[in-house]
């Protein structure tokens, strides 16, 4: 029982970090970003990249590979996102599938579909641990629980506290009025996708260390979504509970049920919401009508 | 004319302003007016003429609005700023009302003053005052019993009031504000227009008013403009276009006819070219 | 007689006809003369491109009149081909592999299919429908996938050639000229639909929601319609890959064919029979170039292993840039070229901004 447990709070926080890009860029920009998945597993090759260059650094490689992810997000927003301004938002949407894409074929030609294990090139290990209650997991499973909570009050924090926050929030609602108080919203927008990432980095670094780096790690991206589709797109809040629900779900199925369904399980879910409250659980209802 | 105000520099200036939507519609063409501090211009029109054209070409277009300011240029307090982007205007101290989409309707009343930047620091400008949010609330009391409220449940007239409280946080030094007196009921429309006269006298804020309702605006302006098919075809101060027949027949619907004639009868449409 | 070549017509069938200018039925008599002959000239692979690019094209048909007429968007449609090849498949199982039978229960599969997507779809817009007809898509592949591994065909079904009575469709000539037949049909269909009551309704639904709405039209029921006919159009092309490729098994029907669908709609053009048809042959074609640019430009060895990423890649690509560039796809670029030749030695300049 404690491991279930034990194991949907992992499962959740690798869903919650994820989807927190979700939910960034959508707040700011109103666009889906379905390449999330993809720019995780750009995040675990940049720390595949840096590792294999200095091996045995790890504090550096880290930090490096989630540097270059935010570089990226920044890059993404300013040469593919900024030029669709005008566009429909599903054209938006549509361009950053085929970012995806793109990501994934890039990552392909380069390392090539091999399964890449970035942990001993770090010099790291992941030795199991046990857990009050008789669960076990891995050293990077609890990382990964950390990092969820660390990246969450510090985007709490952030958004509440500074006035980007509610700078963000009026320019992802009408971007035009928000520049006619003096809001560069270009720039913020550029900074949600840096923020997203900077999050996936952590997903995908988390990932590639604790099970293995390959380039599909971009259905995990989908999954996420799920979960933040769940909680309400433009909800930072609505991801843990999303998080949680999902994960439980998955793990439930998987143990009580075909292992099959735990890779639909996330689908059902999103299905479900869409018909009973598709603006999440806590989402602004007001989204609907914009769409 | 414009002899009496001359000799006062003009704190904006357009000239022969010209702007093309999607590279082939010419909406405005030749349009030049000057702002001069503490005073309220109004520029008059139908549905139409431009004038909303004329002030985003001032606020700054976006991209995406398709939209070029192809001749003439905006010197504001000295300096050209044609075609900056709005918010680098807003942070100068150019800050518009907009027709629509005006507040944050997601947000609250509170959250929505304080969704902005606001130009310069407070202590550093003698001609911007800092307008604080205690006399924001000051001006709208009916804004400070509904801080909580979001602005998206606002009536018409809460809604174009925060607006204007917003605009005003941003510490302007000229006012855009197109049609205030939009969708409004009259005894709205004139409490507004007293407080931007208000704002005018108490702040010493120079307004660029943009109005359908000619006599609300007049009733408060210090001069005006007059402007058809995008181009400004009058000019003169508020006393005089009160007076002028054509205004009074087009615009305040006060006709010196009693019968009704037919368009092509009425001898003002053909000397329409010749307003001066 | 027809007056000002053929523009003014003068009697109901002139106006109503869908090949109405001179020129337009000579272009099609030579085309449809030229599709007829080719096999005589072309060669087998030549021949087999058409065919897919026909089969392909039925989707991309079926696809634009949800997507593209009715304004229901759905990122889910290799869901329904993958429901008509199972279905296919599934009759094969039971020993009924004829395709007397197989055709009309995939579609009756897909129409069933598109109610039960298609009404609760009536919550959602826009993007929302967009994601929830994803999430049906991988639904409906797990379904599938149940399926293979209950019958214990773990690789996937074997299909034998469809029989017709006693003729039996294989070969690449015989292929060609049923699938060209099928498409053609689908696009007349397609373009009828256009000009109908139904197609006219679900213009109005995709223009304007509210206003059609409020002049009568049952939104509801045109757009479960839209879904039914779509995906009834769509299982059935799936029935017909399956006869085509002999073959059914999950895994051609996943991530790849669902973004090939997607492309084929954003690169030919929403909205237009003739984008999607366009859409289809593009993305049927590209992979090809692809294959041919590589070999042409001989890069040595271990190429063959760069090019899935590759195509891949590509595909991403083009798709970015129609997105961004020519948002009305390869029907935009046909206007723009046709408006040109004439508008020409007329053109329209644009204005060049100040400063």
């Amino acid at each position: 029982m404690t491991q279930v447990l034990a194991t949907t709070v992992v499962v959740a926080s690798l869903y919650a970090l994820l989807a927190a890009g979700y939910v960034l860029v959508y707040r700011a920009t109103r666009v889906l970003n379905l390449a999330q998945g993809d720019m995780m597993t750009l995040g675990g090759y940049f720390l595949f990249f840096v590792a294999a260059a200095v091996p045995g650094r790890p504090a550096l490689s880290i930090v490096t590979a989630a540097v270059l992810s935010a570089l990226a997000g920044f890059a993404i927003y300013r040469l593919l996102m900024r030029p669709m301004a005008g566009h429909p938002i599903f054209a938006a949407v549509l361009v950053t599938v085929t970012l995806g894409i793109l990501l994934r074929a890039a990552i392909v030609l380069v390392y090539t579909d091999r399964i890449r294990h970035p942990l001993p090139l770090l010099g790291l290990a992941n030795p199991p641990r046990r857990l009050p209650g008789g669960a076990v997991v891995s050293t990077f499973d609890l990382a990964t629980v950390a990092a969820a909570a660390g990246l969450f009050i510090a985007l709490f924090a952030f958004l509440r506290l500074s006035p980007l926050g509610i700078q963000m929030r009026a320019a992802g609602e009408k971007a035009l009025l928000a520049a006619q108080r003096g809001i560069n919203f270009q720039l913020l927008f550029a900074l949600s996708w840096a923020l997203a990432g900077f999050a996936g980095a952590l997903a995908g670094i988390l990932y590639a260390n604790n099970v293995r780096l390959d380039p599909s790690l971009g259905v995990l991206g989908l999954k996420a979504f799920a979960v933040a589709l769940v909680g309400g797109l433009d909800s930072l809040g609505g991801v843990i509970p999303g998080a949680l629900i999902v994960a439980a779900i998955e793990v439930l199925s998987v143990r009580y049920g075909d292992p099959l369904l735990a890779d639909v399980s996330p689908f059902l879910c999103l299905l479900a919401m869409l018909l009973v409250r598709p603006w999440g659980l806590f989402g602004t209802k007001e989204e609907l009508e914009r769409v | 004319m414009t002899a009496a105000f001359d000799v006062v520099t003009a704190l904006l200036e357009l000239e022969n302003l010209e702007v093309v939507y999607h590279r082939v519609a010419t909406a405005i063409q030749g349009v030049s007016l000057r702002v001069p501090p503490a005073q309220i211009v109004t520029l008059l029109g139908t549905n139409g003429a431009g004038k909303t054209t004329t002030l985003r070409a001032v606020s700054g277009f976006l991209g995406a609005d398709n939209a070029q300011i192809v001749g003439g240029r905006v010197v504001f307090q000295g300096a050209t700023v044609t075609g900056r982007p709005p918010h680098e205007l807003a942070r100068r101290g150019l800050v518009l009302v907009p027709e629509r989409d005006k507040v944050f309707e997601t947000l609250t009343v509170q959250e929505n003053l304080r969704a902005l930047v606001p130009g310069g620091r407070a202590d550093a400008d003698p001609t911007r005052p800092p307008v604080t949010l205690e006399q924001v609330f000051h001006y709208f009391p009916v804004l400070a019993k509904r801080r909580r409220q979001l602005a998206g449940y606002l009536s018409g007239g809460e809604r174009q009031m925060l607006a204007l409280a917003t605009a005003l946080l941003c510490r302007p030094r000229v006012l855009l504000v197109d049609e205030l007196s939009l969708g409004l009921a009259p005894l709205v429309v004139e409490s507004l227009m007293t407080l931007v006269a208000r704002l005018r006298d108490e702040l010493g804020l120079a307004v660029l008013l943009v109005e359908q309702n000619a006599g609300a605006a007049l009733a408060v302006a210090n001069y005006g403009y007059v402007m058809e098919h995008g181009r400004i075809v009058y000019d003169g101060p508020a006393e005089r276009l009160l007076a002028h027949e054509d205004v009074r027949e087009f615009y305040l619907g006060v006709g010196h006819r009693a019968d009704r004639k037919r368009y092509t009868d009425v001898k003002q449409y053909q000397r329409r070219r010749r307003w001066f | 007689m027809p007056l000002g070549g053929g523009y003014f017509k003068t009697t109901y069938a002139g106006d109503l006809a869908l090949v109405d200018t001179r020129l337009r039925r000579t272009a099609l008599a030579a085309a449809l003369v030229a599709l007829l002959l080719l096999p005589r000239v072309a060669s087998p692979f030549v021949l087999d491109l058409i065919t897919q690019t026909a089969l392909a094209a039925v989707g991309a048909l079926a696809l634009n009149l949800l997507t593209g007429l009715a304004g229901q968007v759905s990122l889910g449609h290799a869901g329904f081909i993958a429901a008509g090849a199972f279905t296919t498949g599934v009759l094969v199982e039971h020993r009924m592999p004829s395709p007397l039978l197989a055709l009309p229960a995939a579609a009756l599969v897909g129409a069933v299919l598109g109610v039960v997507v298609g009404i609760p779809a009536l919550r959602l817009k826009g993007l929302y429908l967009a994601l929830g007809t994803l999430a049906l898509h991988h639904v409906v592949l797990y379904a599938c996938g149940e399926f293979q591994n209950h019958w214990g065909a773990n690789t996937g079904v074997s299909i034998p050639p469809p029989r017709f009575g006693g003729f039996v469709l294989k070969g690449t000539i015989a292929w060609y000229y049923a699938l060209t037949a099928v498409a053609g049909l689908v696009l007349v269909l397609s373009v009828n639909l256009q000009r109908s009551r139904t197609g006219r309704a679900w213009m109005a639904i995709r223009d304007r929601e509210i206003a059609a709405e409020s002049v009568g039209i049952d939104v509801a029921r045109y757009k479960v319609l839209a879904f039914v006919w779509s995906s009834a159009l769509t299982s059935l092309a799936g029935a017909l890959f399956a006869y085509q490729r002999a073959f059914v098994s999950v895994e051609a029907f996943g991530f790849f064919l669902a973004i090939e669908y997607i492309a084929m709609v954003i690169i030919g053009g929403l909205g237009s029979a003739l984008g999607a048809v366009l859409g289809a042959a593009f993305v049927t074609l590209l992979p090809y170039g692809i294959d041919t640019a590589v070999a042409a430009l001989r890069v040595p060895g271990g190429a063959e292993y760069y090019l899935f990423p590759l195509k891949f890649g590509a595909f991403g690509l083009l798709m970015a840039a129609f997105l961004v560039f020519e948002p009305q796809g390869l029907v935009g670029v046909w206007r723009r070229v046709r408006n040109w030749v004439f508008l020409w030695p007329l053109r329209y300049r644009p204005l060049r901004p100040a400063s």
